[in-house]
């Protein structure tokens, strides 16, 4: 095992989990096991809350302006170790090393806006609100905070919430994903190096019941969580029963409309992005085309002819354009709703399942799938397959488009294609999503704009990222004075 | 090898400056071609540049597939082992496919800023090529 068994980081110390119970950590390019992740016990996170919590006081008085310098020395080390971080990502997640630098960068992106904290924390006030009385409102850290994270951006995820949290004065605990765990471990290690004080950032590796007993511990005053909607509605609601703060990113099902004013080329290209990049185990990938009239047949044509192109393997390789799906059970489970799609009538035009990629007997490999005369009622179009499965539905106008949008459960993203400000204000306008996308594939916000959601796509009103995560991290707290 | 991400290009990129770096390096060794020194630092130069283009341009909303570039377009087998004259004509190829390369991969980057870079060496590559036939092997 390249990676051993990893160990928890608690109060500015790594140490071993005294659990019996550990889950296997696999490559999905190769089905090899590289490392084996602890399943840590409720006493283990009673420790990492106690650390924090006495780290908290001091940590708070700190003056941002020191805190920030955290976050600068925190960048330059993951810079100096960008690439490392990339190939760790691929290694453990499976997707290409594009996709793995991108997420990286997003990671440090998140770290270099935190920085701004001595900007970002200032409050506000007013002289003269009755006779000789001064108000103002200044913004506190709470204490202990965690987060939840997912496999799918193994990096990046818990650095939408952890820079913005330890700037702001508070301290943290991250929950890695158990199936892909390393990246964050080995982002720990840099925390290290960039040496916060013990107890500010801890991890404490696990399953289920390390994030039970965070959402029930009385020193953690809020939870970050991004995954799917059933977890994120159980936390938010066990969250909430324990009077926490919780943000809670949840599941999509993202429609691209294309109109026929779009041009097809760059169109085609940004949908293969959407549909196919990271292996569709995107929350903001593109799972349904909606083609608005006579654009229909000719995108399905481009569609077919530039998806089947796509190179799938090892996304180690840098001329792999697709990387494997993220373990034999996503792939089981994806390999399932295609079958549920023939079932229930829709076409399948290109099927990724007889994809096999040479030298990589083991790997959890699934090409690029392509499903024609999707109807809004299947399974398929309804559902989050979280894999490369796209469905083409064809529709009669924009005004159909934006029914099946709004009928969907989820409103993580939506993005149109055209030429046209009209129809494009109009999408922006109405269409009840919390990422739009106008000619984007993928509408990921960047660090200093909040990574929205709306309907069972999010549980929470503040989001991760910007702002939102300043006003997340923080009370506010006004202070009226009157000198006698 | 068909050259069709991001990663892809810069990769090939990145070894090309190792590769040129080393050549002219190769050819100084024990011959007193300061303009070969020159061309081999400003190779390790770009060779950083593009490093940190990999690491800093990446744009995840815009990993589009690339399409029509192939590494094999640009094949060329140099070595520094060989008598001045030679050494100096392959130099000039070098930098001829290099600037041949770096101008194909800017017209297919979607990354602008990494397009405009790449833009940048090829122009380089041009005026390196000058740098060869007027001063080449100057003492």
């Amino acid at each position: 095992m390249e990676y051993g068994t990893l160990r928890n980081y608690i109060g500015g110390a790594w140490v071993p989990s005294s659990s019996a119970e550990a889950l296997e950590v696999h490559n999905p390019a190769t089905g090899e096991v590289i490392a084996r992740v602890p399943l840590s016990t409720p006493e283990e996170v009673h420790r990492a809350v106690a650390a924090a919590k006495e780290a908290f006081p001091e940590w708070r008085e700190t003056p941002p302006a020191v805190r920030a310098r955290y976050m600068f020395r925190l960048k330059a080390l993951m810079e100096e170790h960008f690439e490392e971080l990339a190939r760790t990502v691929t290694t453990e997640h499976g997707k290409i090393l594009d996709e793995a630098r991108g997420e990286v960068r997003r990671a440090i992106e998140n770290v270099e806006v935190a920085a701004g904290i001595p900007s970002l924390l200032m409050g506000y006030n007013a002289e003269d609100v009755a006779s000789g009385i001064d108000e103002e409102c200044v913004l506190q850290p709470l204490g202990v905070f965690c987060c939840v994270a997912p496999f799918n951006f193994p990096a990046m995820v818990p650095f939408w919430f952890l820079p913005y949290a330890v700037a702001c004065g508070n301290t943290y605990i991250v929950k890695p994903s158990e199936v892909c765990p390393i990246s964050q471990n080995r982002l720990f290690e840099l925390l290290e190096a960039a040496e916060f004080p013990p107890g500010v950032v801890n991890l404490v590796n696990g399953s289920k019941g390390v994030v039970d007993a965070l959402l029930s511990h009385p020193d953690v005053v809020g939870v970050s969580f991004v995954g799917s909607t059933p977890v994120g509605r159980y936390i938010y609601a066990t969250a909430a029963a324990h009077g926490k703060r919780a943000q809670c990113q949840a599941g999509a099902k993202n429609a691209l409309v294309v109109l026929p004013d779009a041009p097809l080329g760059p169109t085609v290209s940004a949908i293969l992005t959407s549909a196919f990049g990271t292996a569709g185990q995107r929350c903001l990938a593109g799972a349904l085309v909606l083609a608005v009239g006579e654009v229909y047949e000719p995108l399905k044509e481009r569609l077919v002819e530039a998806a089947s192109r796509l190179k799938v393997g090892n996304g180690l390789d840098e001329t792999v354009q697709m990387g494997p799906v993220v373990s034999r059970k996503a792939l089981e489970r994806i390999h399932g709703y295609i079958e549920k799609g023939l079932e229930e009538g829709a076409v399948l035009l290109l099927d990724g399942r007889k994809v096999r990629v040479e030298g990589y007997p083991g790997g959890y490999f699934i090409g690029p799938t392509l499903f024609d005369r999707v109807r809004p009622e299947m399974t398929i179009a309804r559902e989050e397959i979280f894999g490369p499965v796209l469905g083409l539905i064809p529709v009669a106008d924009f005004e159909e488009a934006l029914r099946i949008i709004e009928d969907l459960p989820y409103g993580n993203a939506a993005s149109l294609f055209t030429s046209s400000g009209r129809y494009a204000r109009e999408f922006k306008y109405r269409v009840r999503c919390g990422n739009i996308g106008i000619n984007i594939g993928i509408a990921a916000p960047v660090a200093t704009f909040p990574f929205a959601g709306m309907k069972r796509s999010f549980f929470g009103d503040l989001h991760g990222q910007g702002r939102d995560a300043i006003q997340f991290f923080t009370d506010r707290k006004v202070v009226i004075t009157r000198w006698f | 090898m068909e050259l069709n991400t991001f990663g892809a290009i810069l990769g090939f990129a990145i070894e090309w400056e190792k590769r040129a770096a080393a050549f002219y390096e190769a050819g100084a060794r024990n011959r007193p071609l300061s303009l070969f020194l020159e061309l081999a630092q400003e190779a390790r130069r770009r060779l950083r540049r593009l490093e940190q283009a990999r690491q800093e341009g990446v744009a995840e909303m815009i990993l589009e597939p690339i399409h029509g570039l192939d590494g094999e377009a640009y094949r060329l087998d140099f070595s520094p082992e060989t008598e001045e004259a030679v050494l100096l004509q392959q130099a000039r190829r070098l930098e001829e496919t290099a600037a041949r390369f770096y101008q194909d991969a800017a017209s297919r980057m979607p990354i602008r800023e990494v397009a405009r870079l790449l833009q940048g060496l090829a122009q380089e590559n041009v005026k390196r090529r000058e740098r060869l036939d007027i001063g080449a092997l100057t003492r």
